[in-house]
Formats: structure tokens, C-alpha cells, sequence
């Protein structure tokens, strides 16, 4: 019974794409794009990890096994991540708390200071706690402290501070949703502060909580830029896949490798989306309520306050380490100032710089587009496999980007797509790595659009593409272009996926970085990294100034993850 | 508001298009060089002021990553030339057919043969001796003398002290491997019970590992560690030349040494272009910008910096470099399984 209806609905569907040729082409298209470069590199790395050369053969899965120096990456890497999530949480929350539910002052620079490490570029924060906290650091020094910043403590302590912000992002949504004027009843009811917090406040926040700290996990696991930089001797996963691809061309081990990061993840991409994602308890009902926060009381705020001045200093000393050793003469030894490491990245990195800002400028749009399309097919349109498109095309989201570059190189080395050492094959990786976040936005926006307005193009008799182009676009425009900043700002910062498919002819700056970095250049490291930070900046402005000017509207680029 | 909107995006296209256009305007020769990417400047800015028709587009990576990245490409290689790097790599590289040879260069008729693969599939640019290098605040505290022996390198005030590279990714690090497994234990190469020993000691003193050679060389001048271990010339430019409180040693054993290589590459999309680099490389001209960073070049004609490193002023171990490279991956999965690393 039950089965016939699903037929029927079936059939219905295919039935409505046939009778709608454009839907289908679109369909047809987007199905295969996705296909061909999210699934098929997948495979690619699967096939690679159990039959390599053709034969099936478990070898390098025993391998992975029995070697310590295969698995206990592994380890480490679960490890890092626990503590991370854990840690990064932890101070999302006194930020988004301090910032969304007490009366704080200078709320506007806390919030600045907990999403600037989403625009930063890799190693900046790694960098900076070796030249802060390193053997011969300047806090080392000038506390005389004997500690080893290297390993499990500088992993923590870097990630943390690098994807806070993911979790400070999803919390003061969170928090900011949560009514006051519940608290407030619990007060009046008399419970104490504490008891308000503990029985009221985060309960409802708890959905958010466990969302902040899948997704900091994940992060955490697929980070390569700052262990690269500050693991030492406690190897985590992406750097030794890394170096079986970097260092051996150990196909195989590289692939077996990236499975075992990916099936961390994506179970936990499935737990977030499909479980802690629904509980979410939203406590607005429509209108904002008409209490406003009461001011908080000192014993409380006094706490907050300082926890969080505390780490935006800290925050704010680590680009101001990294600021000033990018125009030193020679770290620590002569700390003349001098602009030669800029005129050095410009000498040797120029070519690089035009390389990113290409291959970003022409990834950036396609990126976009694609992303609004298929939120458009996903949200507007009932067709057949369209929660299969959804949950295909948000793949990458759960997908380490270590595990996307291998499978670049396994899937386009050779024929039928021949593209490895091309600019297409990088722009091919950003606009997949960089569409989930896209298409998130892109569903949100149009969710809060009432279709009716595009069935009344459509009823005047305008075709699909002149609706998508004339109504829905310029509708959604302001978010649609604030969603390209972030998507330019990632080109520009990508390391993970796009170390494996830069080559001497298409070279990017961040991996331009990372050889500074293998070098122990550090001067040299941070310049590339300032030039990086300056040309996300043009960029931010630059687009803030087209959006105020063509739409009259506030912009923030950065209200999203 | 709409026009302007498509016209900037338009602009923006057009821009795309416009820097696409200028890239490829010029002759390119792509290279992979293992030289620090400041080096490999000097070098390949010289080349391209004699020769202001060609474009050199460059990737700087350490041999190993050479050597794994031009494994890779095998079915589509990218670049033309390899510059620079320990040759062990390269012979790794010949053995695996992914080498085109040059027999015809006059340089590679001239140089010796200890010099230059029988084939003509490699060739010597420079030769380099592995030094110690160390801190001396770090050893004023720690109350130590500098190392002087392969031995040495264990003593418990060097724990956790000791930086150096990966020896698959670096050329550096991989000739250190090849230098400890002669000096220790029997002369002959590869692994013995005595090598395994040593090595298993060695990895315990080591506070971490690095991608690329000369890295350690800059973390002991600043301190971060108290001894590394590389390449003379690298000792000399990056560490004492610099300013770095450091001192430079050698294993009174013997020392381990490499020759730094070049090679054309088989399938190459540019293999004209990678000759006329090939032939000036080995020129007096070229040879003598390696006087600026100590560098023992092979051409006799060039010049040779005051203080370099050279044969007579170091033991030097009989390393069978050629081994060696032929059997680097054996002895790289050696290494992981002694090191767990």
C-alpha cells in the first residue's frame, strides 16, 4: 500500500521532469558535476586503499594495523580532536554568553576579535605560538619559563583558538534565540543565578553545544595547517598523509589513510545533520520578545569580562607577533625593522599572488552560482534523487580536505580527465570544497522568500532561467554576494585539499607559505601571511562598498561560518 | 542598479581573462627546484637576465618531494627540469625510467664520472659535506661541548635537543641516514643490528622533524632546539653568515656528503628550453653564484668562496651514494619501522 503510493509519487516526478526539459537538462548536469568530481574522487580513494593496482588486496588495511606508526596518527589525531572540542567550545561559550546575555561593554571588538581567526590564513596561529611560546619564545623568555610548546599542548592550543570561532558562530545564534524573558521567569519564581543557568539557560543550549562541538571536532581532524607547523613528535593523521603523498608516493597508504580520517567524519557529519541538528529547541516564536537583557551582576560579569580580555589579548598579541616578525631583519637575533621580506614575497611570490587572485576570481562566481542553483532545485523544486543532491553536494563538508586533494590525484592524473598540474583542476577543488557553506546559505535565503513571487513570473510567462535570473537572483543578491566574500576569503586561505594540485606551472600563496614555513623561514612565513590578510581585507571592504552602494543595505561577511 | 551590477561582474571576467592572457604570452620553462626558495632566486633570476626570452616558472620543494611529485606525474609530467638536490634522489628517479638523458651536453662530456650518471640522466652541480650545527648559549647552559662524533649525538644532554629532517622528504636528512649507516656498525650499506641500535637511540634524542633540510639550521640560531644537523654550505649561509650564535662540527668518523644533482625529465613538456637551463647551469657563471652561499661547484673554472667546506678540511665516509639511491625506498621503510616514526 504504502509502496504504491511512493511509486505513484515517483512516477509523478519523473513524469514533471520530463514535461520540463530545462529542469531536467539542469538536473541532468548538476547530477553529473557532482558525480564526477565529489563522489567519483571518493571512489577513487576507496578503490586505491583495497584494490590497489586492480587487485583486491587488504594489505594496507592490515598494514594500517599493525604498524604504530600508522595507526597511532590515528590516535593522536582523536585525541587532539576531543580536546579541542572540548577546549574550543568551552571558550565559545563564554564568548557568545558574554556577548549575547550580559551587558559587557565593548561587545562589538569582543566579536570582532572571536570570528578574525576564520579569515586568517594557515600557520598564523601556529607561527605565532612558536614565536610567543617556543623554546626561545618571547613570553618564554620574558617569564623564563622552561615548558615545550611542540606536540599535544601546542595542537590544543592552536586549533583551539583557530576554530572557536565555528563554535562561537553556531552559540551566539544559540544563545541570542533563547528568550530572556524564560530566565526571567525562573528568577522570579525564585531560583537562584546558578540554578537558572544550569536548569534553564543551557538546557536550551545544549543542541547548539553538541552542534559546536561535532563540528569543532571535525575541523580539529582535518586541520594540516597548524600541526604541519607545531606537532613535532605527535604526528596526527592529515600530516602523515601528507607526507605518504608529499614524501613517498604511497598511493595506496595515502588512500588507506584518508579512510580511516573519513570515517570519523562523516559518521559524525550524519550525527550532526541528521540528529542534533532537529533537536534544536528555538524559543522565539516569531516576534522578538520586549524584555530587554538586565544588567548582570558584577560577581558574574566580573568573571566573564576577564576570561574573555584575557584571550583576546592573547589573540590580539599573536597577529601582533606575527605582524611585527614579518618586518624583522632576522628573529631574534636582530629585530631591526625592515620591509625585505615583503619586497622578497613580491620577488619570488609574485607570480603566486597573481596565480591565487585568478584562479580565487574565477573559482569565487562559479562557486556561487552553482551553490544558488542548487539550493534553488533543492528548496523549489520536487524532482527524483533530490535528497540525494542535497546530501551529495554537502559531502564536503564532512570530507577532511587531505582526503579531497588525494583523491584529485588519484581520479584526474590520468585519462578520461587528464587535469592535474592545470589551474582547472585547483578551481575545480575550491568551488566543491567551498559549495556546502554556499548552498547552505543559499537554502536559508530562500526559504524566507515566498515562492509565490516567482510563480507570478512564471505565470506571466517567463522561462526557468529568466525567473532564476530576473527574480530569484536579485532577490537574494546582498546575501548571494556577502556568500562570495566568504567563498574568495576561503580561496585565498585553502591549504588542506589544494596542497596536492598545485604545480610549477599554477602555484598558490598559501602553499608558497607553507614551503617558507618547511624551511623555518619565519620572516618570510609571516610576510606571505600579512599580504594574504591584506588582500582579504581589499576584498572585504571592496565588496561592503559594492553592496552599501548598489543595494542600500548593511553587509557583514562574516555572519556566517 | 542592475546594469551596474553585471558591469562589474563583467569587469571582474574580464580582468580573469586579461591576467590569463599575460600568463601565457611568454615562453615558460616549468622547473622543480630543491634549492631554499631564497637561493633558487638568485640562481634563477640570473638565467632569465641572460636570457630575457624565456620565463622561468618554479616550485621550490625539498628532493624527496621532487622525487615523490615527479613519480606522480609520470603519465603527465608538469616541469622539464629538476635543479638541484641531493642526487641519491635522482638516481632513485633514473632507476625508475622517469629521467631523460643529455649525453650530448659538452658539461656532462667534461665532468668527471663520480660526477654524472654512466647514461647521462643525471649530472653534478655542486658537492656538500654534512655538519653539525649548535647553539652555544644552548651549550653554555647545558655545560657541553659541541658534538664531534656520530656518538655524540646520543649523550643524555642532547635529549629532546636534536632537529633534523624526514629523510624520504629531504635530501638533507636522507644523506645524514646514509652517513650513520656507514659510520656506524659495518661500513657496508644498509641496515645492521648495530645501525638498528643506534638509530633507535638516535630517533629518542630528536625533538621533532622536519620537511626540509636546512630548516634546523635556523631553529638552533634561534634557539627552538640546540643542535641540527646539515648541510656545510647551508651551516655557513643560513646559520653563521646570518649572525646566529651557532658553532659548526664534524663526526671525526667521517662525514657523510652528497652531489648536488640536475636532471632533465622524461616526457617533459619543454625539453628544448630545458637544455639551453641545463647547459647554463653548469657554466661559470652560474657555478660562480654559488660562491655567495658556499657551495663547492663542480665546474673547475668557478670560483670558490673563502671558508667553504671542502674535501680536504673534513673526513669524508665512503658513502656508496649510488647504492643508496637505488635502494632509498627499502631503506626509508627500514627507517619507519626502527624509528615508528
Amino acid at each position: 500500500m504504502r509502496f504504491n503510493v511512493y511509486q505513484r509519487e515517483i512516477r509523478g516526478e519523473i513524469r514533471r521532469l520530463v514535461r520540463d526539459p530545462v529542469l531536467l537538462g539542469l538536473v541532468a548536469v548538476i547530477s553529473l558535476l557532482l558525480l564526477g568530481f565529489i563522489v567519483f574522487p571518493l571512489v577513487k580513494v576507496v578503490q586505491h586503499s583495497i584494490w590497489p593496482k586492480g587487485v583486491f588486496s587488504p594489505k594496507y588495511f592490515v598494514q594500517f594495523f599493525q604498524r604504530s606508526y600508522y595507526w597511532r596518527p590515528l590516535l593522536n589525531s582523536m585525541v587532539v580532536g576531543a580536546l579541542v572540542s572540548l577546549c574550543g567550545t568551552a571558550v565559545a561559550f563564554l564568548f557568545a554568553y558574554g556577548i549575547t546575555r550580559t551587558d559587557i561593554p565593548f561587545k562589538r571588538a569582543f566579536r570582532l576579535i572571536a570570528i578574525m581567526p576564520i579569515v586568517s590564513p594557515p600557520f598564523l596561529i601556529a607561527l605565532a605560538a612558536i614565536l610567543l611560546l617556543g623554546h626561545h619564545g618571547v613570553i618564554t623568555d620574558a617569564l623564563r619559563l622552561n615548558w615545550d610548546i611542540y606536540g599535544l599542548p601546542g595542537l590544543v592550543l592552536t586549533e583551539t583558538l583557530a576554530y572557536f570561532p565555528i563554535a562561537f558562530m553556531i552559540l551566539e545564534g544559540v544563545l541570542s534565540k533563547i528568550d530572556p524573558s524564560i530566565e526571567e521567569a525562573a528568577l522570579d519564581m525564585g531560583a537562584s543565578k546558578l540554578r537558572t543557568f544550569l536548569t534553564v539557560t543551557l538546557p536550551l543550549a545544549i543542541p547548539g553545544i553538541a552542534s559546536a562541538m561535532l563540528l569543532v571536532f571535525i575541523r580539529s581532524l582535518e586541520d594540516f595547517g597548524n600541526p604541519v607547523v607545531i606537532q613535532g613528535n605527535y604526528q596526527v593523521l592529515t600530516v602523515a598523509a601528507y607526507h605518504a603523498v608529499t614524501g613517498m608516493y604511497n598511493m595506496p597508504l595515502a588512500a588507506t589513510l584518508a579512510i580511516f580520517m573519513l570515517i570519523p567524519t562523516l559518521m559524525i557529519f550524519v550525527v550532526q545533520k541528521y540528529y542534533v541538528a532537529r533537536r534544536s529547541y528555538i524559543t522565539v516564536t516569531g516576534k522578538p520578545s520586549g524584555i530587554g537583557l538586565k544588567s548582570t551582576e558584577r560577581r558574574v560579569k566580573a568573571p566573564i569580562l576577564a576570561g574573555m580580555v584575557f584571550l583576546s589579548v592573547g589573540i590580539l598579541l599573536m597577529y601582533g607577533v606575527v605582524l611585527f616578525g614579518s618586518f624583522t631583519k632576522l628573529w631574534g637575533v636582530d629585530n631591526t625593522l625592515t620591509v625585505k621580506n615583503y619586497l622578497y614575497v613580491f620577488k619570488v611570490g609574485g607570480q603566486y599572488v597573481v596565480d591565487t587572485l585568478e584562479i580565487a576570481l574565477i573559482a569565487t562566481p562559479i562557486g556561487g552560482i552553482l551553490s544558488m542553483l542548487i539550493a534553488y532545485l533543492v528548496v523549489r523544486k520536487r524532482f527524483v534523487g533530490r535528497g540525494a543532491m542535497e546530501f551529495v553536494s554537502m559531502l564536503n563538508f564532512a570530507v577532511p580536505g587531505v582526503v579531497v586533494g588525494i583523491g584529485y590525484i588519484l581520479a584526474f592524473n590520468t585519462p578520461p580527465i587528464q587535469i592535474t598540474g592545470t589551474a582547472l583542476i585547483i578551481i575545480l577543488v575550491f568551488v566543491f570544497r567551498r559549495m556546502p557553506v554556499g548552498i547552505r546559505d543559499g537554502i536559508a535565503q530562500l526559504q524566507q522568500i515566498d515562492p509565490a513571487i516567482e510563480e507570478a513570473s512564471s505565470s506571466l510567462g517567463a522561462g526557468f532561467f529568466r525567473t532564476f535570473t530576473r527574480v530569484t537572483l536579485p532577490l537574494v543578491a546582498p546575501a548571494f554576494l556577502s556568500g562570495l566574500v566568504y567563498m574568495f576569503v576561503r580561496c585565498m586561505t585553502a591549504i588542506s585539499a589544494v596542497v596536492f594540485v598545485v604545480s610549477a606551472g599554477w602555484q598558490l600563496l598559501t602553499v608558497a607559505l607553507l614551503y617558507e614555513v618547511d624551511q623555518a623561514n619565519l620572516a618570510a612565513a609571516a610576510a606571505y601571511g600579512y599580504v594574504i590578510i591584506g588582500i582579504v581585507f581589499v576584498a572585504i571592504l571592496l565588496m561592503r562598498f559594492v553592496v552599501e552602494r548598489l543595494f542600500r543595505r548593511g553587509f557583514s561577511p562574516l555572519s556566517r561560518q | 542598479m542592475q546594469k551596474r551590477a553585471r558591469r562589474i561582474l563583467l569587469i571582474v571576467l574580464v580582468m580573469a581573462l586579461g591576467l590569463t592572457l599575460a600568463g601565457v604570452a611568454k615562453e615558460a620553462l616549468h622547473i622543480y627546484t630543491a634549492y631554499d626558495a631564497d637561493q633558487a632566486e638568485v640562481y634563477i633570476a640570473a638565467f632569465e637576465a641572460s636570457h630575457p626570452d624565456i620565463d622561468v616558472q618554479w616550485v621550490r620543494l625539498s628532493s624527496g618531494q621532487v622525487l615523490a611529485r615527479i613519480r606522480a606525474e609520470a603519465a603527465n609530467p608538469q616541469a622539464s627540469l629538476w635543479f638541484g638536490g641531493s642526487n641519491t634522489s635522482h638516481i632513485a628517479a633514473a632507476q625508475d625510467d622517469l629521467l631523460a638523458p643529455y649525453k650530448e651536453s659538452l658539461a656532462w662530456q667534461y665532468m668527471p664520472a663520480q660526477f654524472k650518471d654512466p647514461d647521462g640522466l643525471w649530472i653534478g652541480l655542486y658537492v656538500g659535506y654534512i655538519g653539525f650545527v649548535s647553539n652555544t648559549e644552548f651549550l653554555a647552559k647545558a655545560g657541553v661541548d659541541a658534538p664531534t662524533s656520530w656518538e655524540d649525538l646520543l649523550k643524555p644532554e642532547f635529549k629532546n635537543e636534536i632537529s633534523l629532517a624526514y629523510p624520504f622528504s629531504s635530501g638533507t636528512a636522507y644523506t645524514t641516514l646514509c652517513g650513520m649507516l656507514t659510520a656506524i656498525g659495518s661500513p657496508d650499506p644498509g641496515f645492521d643490528a648495530q645501525d638498528d641500535a643506534y638509530l633507535a637511540a638516535f630517533d629518542k634524542q630528536v625533538h621533532h622533524y622536519n620537511e626540509s633540510g636546512s630548516a634546523c639550521i635556523t631553529q638552533v640560531g634561534q634557539g627552538e632546539v640546540g643542535v641540527g644537523i646539515g648541510f656545510s654550505h647551508d651551516i655557513l649561509s643560513k646559520g653563521i653568515a646570518k649572525g646566529y650564535p651557532v658553532v659548526m662540527t664534524f663526526p671525526k668518523e667521517g662525514t657523510s656528503y652528497e652531489i648536488g644533482g640536475m636532471a632533465l625529465i622524461k616526457g617533459a613538456p619543454e625539453p628544448e628550453l630545458a637544455k639551453i637551463f641545463y647547459d647554463w647551469a653548469l657554466s661559470k657563471e652560474a657555478q660562480d653564484l654559488y660562491k655567495q652561499f658556499f657551495r663547492i661547484p663542480l665546474n673547475p673554472a668557478a670560483e670558490l668562496a673563502e671558508g667553504s667546506v671542502t674535501a680536504t678540511d673534513v673526513q669524508v665516509l665512503p658513502v656508496n651514494l649510488v647504492w643508496y639511491g637505488e635502494n632509498k625506498d627499502d631503506i626509508i621503510d627500514h627507517w619507519h619501522e626502527v624509528t615508528g616514526k
